[in-house]
């Protein structure tokens, strides 16, 4: 079988053909199960994939003051007292969080710059280039911009501070996120500016974000703030992947792929295993061996048949469900996948990323199966003795 | 030479289809293996082809032990010496008549060239070649059975095995099939066909009739 027998590959797809029926159904439900499963693979790896790479643009460690239950301001001081902690080797006070937008019902993400503060996200960083800020300018996303717009804030925007006054803000730039889609709420402005929003002080910010040098030591050095600091919330990037992968309950997806691929392989097998070879099939083995064919030869042409339909459909599934995820971006399935409201489907960008060993897991469980599963009862039939086509 | 030695074959442990038998075909031999259905004729043909193992006894074609052929083996010397007419011609129908012709020679993966001089040269010499491309379903009878003869001339064999090769044929095709089995003795093949159609009975072509009834030889 070393060789490819062109002869024998065409007697199979001819094969194929005077069997259509048969082969149509085996090959309809061949190619919706690879669909199916591929489908809901490329979902979650993409999906994890892009959840990584954000969490890769977040602070090693944040730390939020938490008063009573609720979350508070942190003060400047609790910097200084967390930097004195070996092991870490800068950190900053942030000032950022949610607006409610009530005339669209939409939150902003408001998020404070610093003058001179490099950004650990490479994205801000970039929004920021050239692009100095003074205390009564914003830059808002290309999305934000449209619902001001809406709302009829074409040049600037009053935000209501605590104690009922207005803050002005004028819109200086909008600019597009491309596919940071969980950024399509930002709104970029002075720090400073931020603090009077919100109704801090000025040394107050919203959370303290931490970088530690060694990265190995990152959980240590979290537990370390944890014991020190017993009210405050303290979040590692280590946190953040932990929770990520729990919320989207990645285990149970990838069980729930096997049970259903287990299930319909099974379905396949089954089906062929219960009409076995009909007497038309095993005449014909009879023939090709009273003709001349050794086992080998049968097989080797079973085998292209086999896969024909197995690779065809393997293929044809995969392709199906790069179309329906990478293109038409997974309607429903990835609705049902991603049920979790903390998880939204619609931020992420299911922008093209394969995870091979996902994709041969699935052949190995289907196509090897399927060729099994069509060789077997073949060769049962043609190692018999092939007298009855005489009879 | 074919030698069939104390040749017994019983199925399922007690249908006896043959008993005891002993034959000798000489090289370019036409015989007729004359006898009702059931009474062992293709058992015996089947036996000559190696399809089947004998429950006893021994067979040898050219001194070669046929019934102790292993699968493998048995597949290649049939592909290398035997044709075999079958009765319900056992054509695959939705295949054209070529690729019926040549399916004998598909395992050997010729050169496409070769592929075509052999059927070409094969349908011509039985008169089907206006049909080559024609699917097997679509012939009739007679056309049907030209094509289980020139697959099974494909290999130029030497020992020609016909089961009941007229039964479906009515009397002018078959007189057609006798007129091809004259061409074929004429080049020295051994031909042997299990019929009980009395036409071939008289015919100056056959060496030796020889009779079976219930597994036995007369």
């Amino acid at each position: 079988m070393n060789k490819i027998n062109f002869y024998l590959l065409e007697y199979a797809y001819a094969y194929i053909k005077r069997n259509k029926n048969k082969n149509i159904f085996i090959v309809t439900v061949f190619t919706l199960l690879v669909a199916l499963l591929s489908s809901v693979f490329f979902i979650t790896t993409t999906v994890e994939h892009e959840m990584k790479e954000r969490i890769s643009y977040k602070p090693d460690i944040v730390v939020q003051a938490y008063k009573a239950g609720m979350q508070s301001s942190v003060d400047s001081a609790l910097l200084d007292k967390l930097l004195e902690i070996n092991g870490i080797s800068s950190g900053h006070l942030r000032v950022e969080g949610t607006y409610d937008f009530r005339a669209k019902n939409r939150l902003f993400y408001l998020y404070g710059v610093a003058p001179f503060e490099d950004q650990e996200d490479p994205f801000i960083e970039q929004v920021l280039q050239n692009e100095a800020l003074n205390s009564s300018q914003m830059l808002v996303s290309d999305s934000v911009k449209e619902s001001m717009h809406q709302a009829y804030y074409d040049k600037y925007f009053n935000f209501i501070k605590p104690d009922g006054s207005l803050q002005k803000v004028f819109i200086k730039k909008s600019f597009p996120v491309h596919k940071r889609i969980e950024l399509q709420n930002l709104i970029l402005l002075d720090q400073d500016t931020l603090r009077k929003i919100f109704g801090y002080s000025e040394n107050e910010g919203s959370d303290i974000a931490l970088s530690v040098a060694n990265k190995n030591e990152l959980d240590f050095i979290t537990s370390k703030i944890r014991l020190m600091l017993p009210n405050a919330k303290v979040v590692s990037k280590n946190d953040l992947n932990v929770m990520y992968e729990k919320l989207f309950d990645y285990d149970s997806g990838v069980f729930l792929s096997l049970f259903v691929i287990a299930i319909f392989t099974f379905f396949i097998i089954i089906y062929d295993k219960a009409n076995g070879l009909s007497s038309e099939e095993k005449r014909e083995i009879g023939i090709l061996k009273a003709i001349g064919w050794r086992v080998e030869d049968v097989l080797h042409a079973k085998f292209y048949e086999a896969a024909i339909i197995s690779f065809f459909s393997f293929f044809t599934g995969l392709l199906i469900a790069f179309v329906y995820v990478f293109i038409f971006k997974a309607p429903l399935l990835g609705e049902i996948f991603m049920h979790n409201t903390l998880l939204d489907i619609h931020t992420f960008n299911l922008d093209f990323y394969l995870e091979l060993s996902y994709t041969l897991l699935i052949f190995l469980l289907s196509v090897p199966v399927y060729i099994a599963a069509t060789l077997i009862p073949s060769w049962r039939v043609a190692t018999l003795d092939a007298d009855e086509v005489m009879r | 030479m074919i030698e069939i030695k104390n040749v017994s074959k019983i199925y399922d442990g007690n249908i006896v289809a043959l008993q005891d038998i002993n034959l000798r075909f000489k090289e370019g031999e036409l015989i007729i293996l004359k006898g009702v259905s059931g009474s062992g004729k293709s058992t015996i043909l089947s036996l000559i082809a190696g399809l089947s193992k004998p429950t006893l006894g021994e067979i040898t074609v050219d001194k070669k032990k046929i019934s102790k052929l292993p699968d493998h083996f048995a597949a290649s010397y049939r592909r290398d010496n035997i044709g075999i007419v079958f009765q319900k011609y056992n054509l695959i129908p939705t295949l054209s008549v070529t690729e019926n012709v040549l399916l004998p020679l598909f395992p050997l993966n010729l050169p496409r060239e070769l592929m075509k001089e052999k059927s070409s040269n094969v349908l011509q010499k039985f008169s089907i070649e206006h049909k080559a491309n024609v699917i097997v379903k679509n012939l009739s009878g007679g056309e049907q059975q030209r094509v289980a003869i020139a697959r099974a001339n494909i290999n130029d064999p030497k020992i020609i095995l016909a089961d009941e090769p007229t039964a479906n044929l009515d009397e002018k095709l078959s007189l057609e099939f006798i007129e091809i089995l004259r061409e074929l003795k004429s080049k020295k093949r051994t031909i042997i066909i299990a019929t009980h159609d009395p036409l071939f009975f008289d015919l100056d072509i056959v060496d030796r009739t020889v009779s079976i009834e219930h597994g036995k030889l007369l």
